[in-house]
């Protein structure tokens, strides 16, 4: 399947192995992915926090950008946040002709045009690999099945609130499907609290305390619920809960420890990637353990 | 059984409802009692209730007190999702319980198993499903100066403002405080000060009222408070629950617009800061480079000028761990630091700025008042589905 | 033992504009509300208020439609002042900051409503009633002069040795405790009676507290007989649609998809006045052109889709939430049902009661100002002008008067009450029963076309009723917000209401307004060109009679 492919910016920046592990994905999943490098940031929500129009004629660009992938059958991005402010955008061009004609009309000189069509998607690769690839192909793909791993699901807020606007009415499950990868890969979903709340990153500079105190009880909650891991299919919570561990534990006052992987770092493994090419060894809490109960499982 | 039949089986959600699983029982209701008199904590009870599917999670309720035990403490009135008495949290979603449909909360609850009733949440409960608005809902609402603050004497007859500018501000007008954008706030939870959506929305109804004439005031007092328009994550629960379709999370971030764009209140929360910072990054290299947005974002968002506040200088240097953090890790190196490469056609990026900025005024479509111009079944898309799933 | 010159009962429209009126005289003011006040049905009215505010339009044209609306029952005194105040009104609400609709130009703008002569109803989108009330509620906030006791229910009105009206007992519903509150003057605006109905538009607190309270204080209740059915409401449930559907041009079909109201208002058609409407549509149901389900239909699909989805938001709600309807493609079911009463506290046209020191406004008063139907979008406005006028007439009352002393022994009486039902064992019927059985009788006998005979069998089961409620145990045998025991005690209001209504539906033997009897199909002004006043005395209300006031319209044929 050919893909215009929006890896956005965090995933070539802070978490450059979220980047690596998707390109060696793609291949074993039968993924063509063009990857979209004229494209701009996708604002994150802060520019249309600013500018509502900028941030949604920097994305019509984008989108109009992907449309004119030759053969593609639709853009996949592999962050959340870029999927919650990119369908944010496209719900506004789409709800009226007048609003899209004027932002057409700026891109117009660039030669571009964002074309309103019900069969044009953009989805997270979390969505793709159920509603395009399939749970049953993908389960057919799985060398090593993660088993004896519990791995407690993150899904954050962007790719899951508001429904309404997040394809919720055709794919009414779509909350569920990071529970459905882990199962399908072997591995055990961890049920938990924390999992489709905030990871408090969008506050990080303005609030400190409230966002890591969000991330600490979280990754405290999926502790104490037992997961070896987390996962999630968003690099910016990945920052908060991952790179930001170690304050999160100070401001919920308790050690935390406990490795998160990105998503497609866990297909990866069940595809039979190693962790260190999967970029597991750059995290900032070490993924060893996970990395040993995964070569026992081979072992056996 | 396969996984996968597992996973499939176990999910088997029809999106509408299909009316009751139990034709005998019609439907189970397990409530969350709490008799503060009793000295015991809070407990469990089931009740039968046998209603037509089209009817509410507050209808049966209602039917519980009416024919097993009227001692259930909730509060409500109107029935059609207008008074706003009737908060409660239904298979963890705080919604009206008047309009949340039963077969609906049924089919979410999943096949046999009971529609879990709670109280609100981040709020004391004072008995059963009735919790203490007074003391959180309402204290935060009396906070943002809830009245209208015009300039000098009002004129002799009305005052003339643009039809749409009131328009615009009925979108927040229509809160009912019901509270159940503050039972779901997921900032709430972890900072208990936070002015929270209800009231920021509550803000913007002034902010946004062309009659007000303490805008500046406003946006300053909300945007300087610690716990105030930047204390928000953006997590858009407010807008998942809203029963009004207020959007209150899109009314903070209109504050955040008018406080950076209209009066560039530089703000000691780094607000203005952060914003300025990625907005300007986007406009020099197309993409975020996040080793700058951390010393760009305190102060006024550009790390040249430098003029930063005492507050954020201690918030610098309390984030500096986790940049070394990042360089250890190997995950950043010192080159992408320093270096971040512009987009090929960087240009054209610039070139949507600088149009976009020279049009003067901001252009802002909101959802809530354009009932599109498209073509019809378009429009009914964007609006009519809204709460399809709520 | 709080004191306070003035207490008003009730924080719906015109309690808290009562409140705001005295309090800004220099009085001390006590507003106590059973929910809290942002909660009261004032919210429901959601088409908006009328005034003559247009250069064009005249306050004696506004008081004319009404006049005709009331089919002259109305005290043309009382009309005049609503509609020659109307305007200044809005305007204040409008500076102290309601969002009302605007032209292009950016003035005031208005939508078409029924029974009026002229486009004269100001609004906001369909919340006009929640952003006044909303609204009114900030100056409250604002206003740290004004106590409030939000969540306290008022159980019986105090009156000192004379007789005068010197507070009330209340009970906090949060603890259970109770006071006895004194005041020099008491407002009561308490709102209407629905629930007694069912189904009703109303909400689950419209319970006719204050018209019962006043009643068994000694106040005579006017014309109660005259109780509204809305021509749009859901079957089943009884939600309103708003008449601003009608207002912004929707049709009224009948089962074989005829806009049948051209053989009853060939001119008005759908804005003929609320009653005109109701028995035209009861009629088609009756002869059979309805749906199955005893309804018909209200095509809204002929209004513009922006233009609903911009000022009929509401209603697209209720549609989509309560009956699974898209009121933007298809036509929604509706029929006649209740939802608001002409008839109350009888008072003057400062809210004085026969009580000395009891006041009435809004809903629970009958200045009258509606007569024998209301016409819409004039209930706000009667709120509002009626309610300041008796704050700032109990002010002034009260002004240099010495805090009276309540005679007797009420609040230990009520507290005893209250206890009784609380200890009592159950025997006989639920609450729940003897309301479902008042709700059917009075829905089935006592709405759009009443005779003799069904409305004697109606006080027939509404006195039985009174009994068995004497004797009615609770579940809930708490202090904190034991909402059982005050279901009893509304019940027991509620059953004095029903009484009420009832008699003088029997009383007048003819039909006016909202009241038709079939066995006396005709207006008869040379008998009943009178009000019907209701006094408490003994077993049954005591009959007597008042005139209608006339200024300048002497009663015509009503036709729209």
């Amino acid at each position: 399947m050919k893909l215009a492919y929006w890896p956005g910016c965090v995933s070539r920046g802070f978490t450059p192995e979220l980047h690596g592990s998707m390109a060696l994905v793609a291949p074993k999943l039968g993924l063509e992915l063009v990857e979209l490098d004229r494209a701009s940031c996708c604002g994150a929500g802060v520019i249309a926090e600013h500018n509502q129009e900028l941030a949604d004629t920097l994305n019509a660009r984008t989108f109009a950008l992907a449309q004119g992938v030759d053969g593609a059958a639709g853009m996949m991005n592999i962050c959340s946040t870029c999927q919650g402010a990119q369908s944010e955008c496209q719900e506004r061009l789409d709800a009226d002709s007048g609003y899209r004609d004027h932002i057409n009309g700026t891109l117009s000189d660039q030669g571009l045009t964002y074309e309103k069509s019900g069969e044009w998607w953009n989805k997270n690769f979390m969505w793709l690999l159920v509603e395009e690839i399939g749970l049953d192909k993908l389960a057919a793909k799985v060398v090593r099945p993660l088993e004896g791993l519990r791995i407690a699901p993150f899904y954050g807020c962007y790719i899951v609130r508001p429904t309404h606007r997040l394809g919720f009415e055709a794919h009414p499950n779509r909350h569920k499907y990071l529970d459905h990868l882990i199962e399908i890969l072997g591995a055990e979903s961890v049920s938990y609290a924390g999992s489709h709340k905030c990871c408090g990153f969008p506050v990080i500079t303005m609030n400190r305390a409230t966002s890591l105190r969000q991330a600490g009880r979280h990754l405290a909650d999926a502790i104490d619920a037992g997961a070896d891991c987390l996962v999630t299919p968003c690099p910016l919570c990945h920052l908060n809960l991952d790179m930001q561990q170690p304050d999160a534990a100070k401001f919920v006052e308790r050690d935390l420890d406990v490795p998160v992987l990105h998503l497609p770092q866990m297909v990866g493994l069940a595809l039979g990637l190693e962790p260190k090419e999967l970029g597991m060894d750059k995290h900032v809490v070490k993924t060893k353990d996970v990395q040993v109960k995964v070569a026992e499982v081979a072992a056996a | 059984m396969s996984i996968l039949d597992k996973i499939l089986g176990r999910d088997e959600e029809p999106a509408d409802g299909d009316g009751p699983k139990n034709e005998a029982a019609g439907y189970t209701l397990k409530i969350r009692r709490y008799d503060p008199e009793s000295g015991e904590t809070a407990f469990w009870h089931e009740y039968d209730v046998d209603i037509a599917p089209e009817r509410s999670v507050l209808d049966g309720i209602l039917y519980a007190k009416d024919h097993e035990d009227a001692s259930i403490g909730i509060r409500c009135s109107c029935r059609a999702a207008i008074c706003g008495s009737c908060g409660v949290r239904i298979n963890g979603k705080s919604a009206l319980a008047c309009n949340t449909r039963i077969s609906d909360a049924q089919a979410k609850a999943g096949r046999g198993k009971p529609i879990v009733v709670e109280p609100m949440g981040n709020m004391p409960v004072l008995k059963d499903l009735i919790v203490d608005m007074d003391a959180v809902h309402w204290k935060k609402i009396q906070r943002v100066v809830p009245w209208l603050l015009p300039d000098g004497e009002p004129p002799e007859r009305e005052y003339i403002v643009p039809a749409e500018s009131m328009i615009d501000v009925t979108q927040s007008m229509a809160c009912i405080q019901c509270g159940v954008c503050v039972s779901a706030c997921l900032s709430l939870e972890v900072d208990p000060e936070f002015v929270g959506p209800a009231a920021l929305a509550k803000a913007y109804r002034f902010v946004g009222d062309p009659r007000d004439g303490q805008t500046e005031e406003r946006l300053r007092d909300l945007a300087e408070d610690p716990h105030g328009m930047y204390d928000c994550t953006h997590c858009f629960a407010c807008i998942e629950v809203c029963p009004k379709d207020v959007a209150p999370m899109d009314q903070i971030m209109r504050l955040r617009r008018r406080a950076t764009g209209d009066y560039e209140i530089k703000d000691k929360n780094n607000g203005y800061g952060h914003g300025k910072a990625f907005v300007d990054m986007i406009e020099n290299w197309g993409t975020l480079h996040e080793a700058q947005m951390l010393p760009r974002s305190f102060g006024d968002g550009s790390m040249i000028k430098g003029q930063t506040e005492p507050g954020a200088v201690k918030q610098l240097v309390e984030a500096l761990p986790t940049a070394i953090r990042g360089l250890k890790s190997g995950k950043v190196t010192p080159k992408a630091v320093l270096f971040h490469p512009k987009l090929p056609d960087q240009d054209n990026v610039r070139k949507i700025y600088k149009a976009i900025e020279s049009q003067g005024e901001r252009l802002e479509l909101n959802l809530y008042i354009v009932a599109d111009n498209s073509a019809d079944e378009e429009g009914a898309m964007a609006e009519g589905t809204k709460e399809g799933l709520a | 033992m709080p004191q306070h010159d003035v207490l008003v009962i009730g924080a719906g429209l015109a309690g808290q504009r009562a409140a705001l009126a005295a309090a800004e005289t220099g009085a001390s003011v006590g507003v106590i509300s059973k929910v809290h006040p942002v909660r009261s049905h004032s919210n429901a009215a959601a088409g908006g208020i009328n005034a003559a505010l247009d250069p064009e339009d005249s306050w004696e044209s506004h008081a004319f439609d009404t006049v005709k609306g009331s089919d002259y029952l109305g005290d043309q005194d009382a009309i005049e002042v609503m509609c020659r105040e109307a305007p200044d009104e809005v305007l204040r609400l409008e500076h102290l900051g309601v969002t009302f609709h605007r032209s292009d130009e950016g003035k005031l703008g208005t939508r078409a409503f029924g029974g009026a002569s002229a486009a004269r109803t100001y609004y906001v989108a369909d919340i006009t009633g929640q952003a006044l009330l909303h609204v009114l509620y900030e100056q409250l906030m604002k206003h740290d002069e004004v106590t409030r006791y939000e969540e306290w229910f008022t159980t019986a009105l105090a009156r000192d040795d004379s007789g005068r009206l010197a507070g009330a007992v209340t009970r906090n519903i949060r603890d259970g405790s109770l006071e006895l509150f004194t005041a020099k003057a008491v407002i009561l605006a308490t709102g209407g009676n629905g629930q007694i109905f069912n189904p009703t538009t109303n909400a689950l607190i419209c319970t006719g507290d204050g018209i019962a309270m006043a009643y068994r204080a000694g106040a005579p209740l006017m014309d109660m007989e005259m109780v509204q059915y809305h021509p749009t409401t859901l079957a089943g449930i009884g939600l309103l649609i708003t008449e601003g559907a009608r207002g912004e041009g929707a049709h009224l079909l009948n089962a074989e998809g005829e806009r049948f109201m051209e053989n009853y208002a060939p001119n008005k058609m759908e804005l003929a006045s609320r009653d005109v409407v109701s028995r035209a549509e009861q009629t088609e149901i009756n002869e059979g052109r309805g749906f199955p389900d005893g309804t018909v239909a209200l095509d809204i699909t002929v209004v513009p889709r922006h233009r609903i989805l911009q000022s009929l938001r509401e209603i697209v709600n209720v549609g989509r939430d309560f009956a699974g309807v898209d009121i933007t493609s298809e036509p929604i079911h509706i029929k006649p049902g209740n939802h608001y009463v002409m008839g109350g506290i009888k008072t003057d046209i400062d809210g004085q009661t026969d009580v000395p020191g009891l006041y009435a406004a809004g809903e629970c008063a009958c200045v009258s100002v509606h007569g024998g139907n209301r016409l819409g979008a004039n209930s706000l406005l009667d709120t509002l002008i009626f309610g300041r006028r008796s704050g700032v007439h109990a002010a002034q009352m009260g002004r240099g008067m010495a805090q009276p002393t309540p005679a007797g022994s009420e609040l230990a009486r009520e507290r005893e009450a209250i206890q009784s039902i609380i200890s009592r064992d159950r025997s006989g019927r639920r609450l729940s029963e003897i309301k479902a059985e008042m709700g059917k009788v009075m829905d089935e006998q006592v709405s759009v076309f009443r005779d003799e005979e069904r409305l004697r069998g109606a006080l027939e089961v509404v006195k039985r009723l009174q009994e068995e409620v004497k004797t009615v145990a609770v579940d809930d045998k708490g202090s904190v917000f034991n909402q059982d025991v005050l279901g009893a005690l509304e019940l027991q209001f509620m059953l004095d209401n029903a009484e009420c209504i009832v008699m003088g539906a029997i009383e007048r033997k003819e039909s006016r307004g909202a009241q038709f009897r079939t066995d006396f199909p005709e207006r008869n002004d040379d008998e009943w060109l009178k009000h019907i006043n209701l006094t408490a005395d003994g077993d049954i209300p005591a009959v007597s009679y008042s005139d209608v006031t006339m200024t300048q319209w002497e009663p015509e044929e009503r036709t729209y």
